[in-house]
């Protein structure tokens, strides 16, 4: 029986950083095609294509532009979709679907940079999660109340994100969550996996405290929630408990590092050769 | 019955600041909210409604924040997003069947490398546009500038007759303008008929299409072919170069309520 084809659509950080184990295992079992955004030219009249599936990993705006376009002309499935891409990069918007959706999210707030935080206590989060830098926090401790902002939502403060906001500055919000660990939960079509480590905020070396743990019914209700309400099939999503047992789901990863996963490369291939063959 | 109705608009004057003048006039409270002051949090909740004037990205959010908590918005915000963002622009366009210049996207380096010099002329456009701003014509690959390492957005460039057409219901209103020109500049009045049939044609459709109330379509006659093609579609433009008598404000104005009455409307039945 001949390979199935599976198309990788990638940049060149998660390729040369993130996805060698997955491209060795791949390739033992299936034919692969890569398509690198640095050297990809998107022609709007060219969409002949001959994968039996897409394996996106990258979230970059030429990366977008071509899972659209191959939703749009042709019939090949694409995981994860340009739906539950753009829903998981634009923070905003899916807090906005989470919450509506029934899933505890950590208050939060989109404002003009000159306006008083919303919330004494508080993480200031990048509002489109596109790039590959690293989550770098600014903490402060003011009376008890714990201040939090990444550098790369300053970055993009100051930049003006999307392209489009001139001198006009907005930071987004997110209310701090107290929480004793950081639930990892991994989804990969129907499979999950549970994961806590503790807080990057308290330890950025977050897998020196990362356990494999059991599943907990609740969590597992609201990551396949959260899962169809932005449209993922694999995702990353982190939750923060707090003193009074609640769950918030505080992150959502449309390119998770399935590496930290035992044997993640190998599941993530099968699961892509199960899709491309149905 | 008197409203309370948000204009998400990031300025007070032009056709925003005519808007609020027609909904005072009858009686509503008008509040806009510009990027100085836009908060998008619960406080948006003390109006009954908001008009989405403007299509960057954090009004896009807050309509979206708003249609989710039940507030109308009008036009709608996956409306203004698909007319801004390029990509978006040419499937909305494609999947009318109407006919559309083809694009390239790249990154500098990349164009460099495999596009051909019969590729040119090119038009270099930001990936979310808006009117004019960014736009340019390239010629070569000497025109190919890198930006922030950001793929270029460049479509092919028509060789034609370029208009700016406007319509309000089913009111068509044709101006050819400057190539490249935004909204503002001095056009030339095309009055209706056999003549320009096939652009009163494209619009008709582009609007039963979505069933848009008002709107503006960028469009080009190839000079060899005599084709129409659709370049630009635009949501809510100034009308700064409606030429009829009748002022457009109080019939976009009259739309807007209307659409809002519908929306309730439907809300209740669906309830």
């Amino acid at each position: 029986m001949s390979k199935v084809k599976i198309g990788i659509i990638i940049d060149r950080y998660h390729l040369e950083q993130k996805a060698t184990e997955f491209l060795k295992y791949l390739k033992l079992v299936a034919n692969v095609s890569l398509y690198i955004e640095e050297s990809y030219l998107l022609k709007s009249f060219d969409s002949t294509f001959d994968e039996d599936l897409f394996f996106v990993k990258g979230k970059g705006d030429l990366i977008l532009a071509l899972v659209k376009l191959i939703e749009k002309e042709t019939s090949i499935p694409v995981i994860n979709s340009y739906k539950g891409i753009w829903n998981a990069i634009h923070r905003f918007m899916n807090s906005v679907l989470l919450k509506k959706a029934g899933i505890p999210v950590p208050d939060f707030s989109l404002i003009p940079s000159e306006y008083p935080p919303p919330f004494e206590s508080y993480i200031i989060k990048n509002i489109i999660d596109q790039k590959n830098y690293k989550f770098k926090p600014n903490i402060e401790n003011i009376n008890g109340a714990i201040k939090v902002s990444d550098e790369r939502a300053l970055t993009e403060m100051y930049n003006g994100f999307y392209g489009d906001m001139g001198n006009y500055h907005y930071l987004y919000y997110q209310k701090f969550i107290k929480s004793e660990w950081e639930y990892k939960i991994y989804i990969i079509g129907e499979d999950i996996y549970f994961y806590k480590q503790i807080p990057v905020l308290v330890n950025p070396n977050k897998m020196e405290s990362r356990r494999k743990i059991a599943e907990i019914p609740e969590l597992k209700e609201l990551a396949f929630k959260a899962v169809k309400t932005t449209g993922l099939k694999i995702t990353s999503i982190d939750f923060l408990q707090n003193k009074n047992g609640q769950f918030f789901l505080s992150d959502i990863n449309c390119t998770p590092n399935f590496n930290y996963i035992k044997n993640g490369p190998k599941i993530v291939g099968e699961y892509l050769i199960e899709q491309a063959k149905k | 019955m008197t409203m309370k109705i948000g204009i998400l608009s990031k300025k007070t004057t032009g056709m925003t600041g005519l808007m609020r003048e027609f909904f005072e006039n009858a009686g509503h409270t008008v509040k806009i909210y510009t990027l100085k002051d836009l908060c998008i949090n619960e406080a948006l909740f003390e109006n009954d409604f908001y008009v989405l004037k403007s299509k960057k990205i954090v009004y896009i959010y807050a309509g979206h924040y708003l249609e989710k908590n039940n507030i109308p918005v009008i036009p709608n915000p996956n409306t203004i997003y698909n007319n801004k963002n390029r990509i978006e622009a040419h499937y909305l366009i494609k999947q009318t069947g109407l006919r559309l210049p083809e694009f390239y996207y790249g990154k500098v380096q990349t164009l460099k490398d495999q596009l051909k010099a019969d590729d040119f002329p090119l038009i270099l456009k930001p990936i979310m546009g808006s009117g004019s701003r960014g736009i340019k014509k390239v010629i070569s690959f000497d025109d190919l500038e890198p930006k922030n390492d950001q793929p270029l957005y460049l479509e092919k460039y028509i060789e034609g007759t370029h208009y700016l057409v406007y319509f309000i219901e089913n009111q068509v209103c044709i101006l050819e303008k400057p190539p490249l020109s935004n909204e503002h500049v001095e056009m030339k009045k095309i009055l209706l008929n056999d003549n320009n049939e096939d652009i009163q044609e494209v619009v008709i459709k582009w609007k039963s299409y979505y069933n848009l109330q008002f709107g503006h379509l960028d469009i080009v006659r190839e000079d060899n072919t005599n084709k129409i093609y659709l370049v630009d579609p635009g949501s809510f433009p100034e009308f700064s170069n409606w030429w009829y008598d009748e002022n457009p404000t109080p019939k976009i104005c009259n739309l807007i309520l209307k659409r809002y009455e519908d929306l309730k409307h439907n809300n209740h039945k669906n309830i």
